[in-house]
């Protein structure tokens, strides 16, 4: 795509692109097979001692530091190979462990991925030791503004009343009747998402070995209406039973109020391996 | 909408862009690869397509589906339409509501 006159000494060269770290006795040829079909890059595993890294051979050209920004700023590609990231990770979670990597984190040289993978071992253990057995799942809150105020309406006597108005109003006084409701709904929601976000969000961690608040999305974003009032990301055992059970029990309590739960996962646990690796 | 809708909570949909996003450009350990992108590169990058994603779903909730043929992301007109686009839903984004209040009436 870019033109080849720039680059035409790295045309043919390999990098390894390193997508997470396991451990060998975990980590199968079974990860590797069925990868291949599914996804453009072959997928391998390069073991140094106690382990593996998940890697696949991309072309310099692709990855290299002169051509990967414009790369960056092609969508189509981007989407691409984030997916295929993912879903390689994804791949190796059903059978193993892994600590994942940042997007795009590439060696120049097989001796290199080596040399990494033996002098980071105690950090890489670790890192491997706190997501032994885990998963990461998303869970994320909306609220339902109707249900919302439909539920304030029950509990509260000015608001049936107004509600009452509105819907009987007419003309000019129905518009204003409306505005008003609208505000005093606004102002009750206002305290209500921070306290309905600090309780989702303890009664998740009492399930879970971990958990941490991520950024809201917006509703483009999310690809929901509805305005997400929470989103966390939990480390739970792979066997997931005891953590939905706990989330199932809490969207009955919350639902009452228009919060509506969404569960995503199971990730490789990329909000619980260290941002960077201690020196050694 | 979701087979586990049943039991109070949604789960089990294809994964949401967004969500991938976050997670393989925002996390993940970062390790000191011989090529890598820069922390800077990968926040700007971030804030970047989460805008690209934004823009291209509230044209498809506006009916507006330019952005559909492949050509169209991958050339650079295109983007740069694109970005103008964009921009203008940006604009039309931070303006207050009441030219839609006045509408309503």
């Amino acid at each position: 795509m870019s033109s080849a006159a720039t680059e035409p000494l790295r045309r043919n060269s390999v990098g390894w692109y390193l997508y997470g770290v396991a451990a060998a006795e975990d980590a199968s040829t079974r990860v590797t097979s069925p990868l291949a079909a599914g996804t453009e890059e072959e997928v391998e595993l390069v073991a140094e001692g106690p382990l593996v890294g998940v890697v696949s051979r991309v072309s310099l050209h692709e990855f290299d530091e002169s051509v990967l920004p414009e790369r960056l700023s092609d969508a189509n590609w981007l989407e691409q190979k984030i997916r295929a990231h993912e879903q390689v990770l994804e791949r190796v979670l059903e059978d193993a462990s892994v600590v994942p990597c940042r997007f795009c984190t590439v060696y120049r040289s097989e001796a290199e991925l080596r040399r990494f993978l033996s002098e980071r071992r105690g950090a890489l253990e670790a890192a491997l030791d706190r997501v032994r057995g885990k998963v990461e799942v998303g869970v994320k809150a909306f609220i339902d503004r109707d249900r919302f105020a439909a539920g304030l309406a029950k509990e509260n006597d000015d608001f049936r009343e107004l509600t009452v108005h509105v819907s009987t109003a007419e003309g000019g006084r129905a518009y204003l009747e409306r505005r008003r409701l609208e505000q005093l709904v606004a102002s009750e929601l206002e305290g209500f998402r921070g306290e309905a976000a600090g309780r989702i969000h303890a009664r998740l961690l009492a399930a879970a070995e971990d958990g941490l608040a991520l950024a809201l999305q917006a509703p483009e974003l999310s690809g929901r209406e509805e305005e997400m009032i929470f989103n966390g990301a939990y480390l739970v055992t792979a066997n997931r039973d005891a953590f939905e059970e706990a989330l199932a029990s809490l969207a009955r309590d919350v639902g009452g109020d228009g919060v509506d739960l969404e569960l995503t996962g199971p990730w490789p646990a990329y909000n619980f391996v260290p941002e960077e690796l201690g020196a050694e | 909408m979701s087979s586990r809708e049943l039991e109070g909570y949604l789960s089990g949909q294809p994964a949401q862009l967004a969500d991938v996003l976050e997670r393989v450009l925002d996390k993940g350990i970062v390790i000191a690869g011989d090529i890598q992108i820069n922390l800077l590169d990968i926040e700007l990058l971030t804030v970047k397509i989460r805008l690209l994603i934004a823009s291209a779903d509230k044209a498809r909730e506006m009916g507006i589906d330019w952005w559909e043929g492949d050509a169209f992301l991958s050339s650079r007109n295109g983007r740069r339409e694109l970005e103008e686009r964009l921009r203008k839903l940006e604009e039309a984004a931070g303006l207050p509501t009441t030219s839609q209040e006045e509408s309503d009436r």
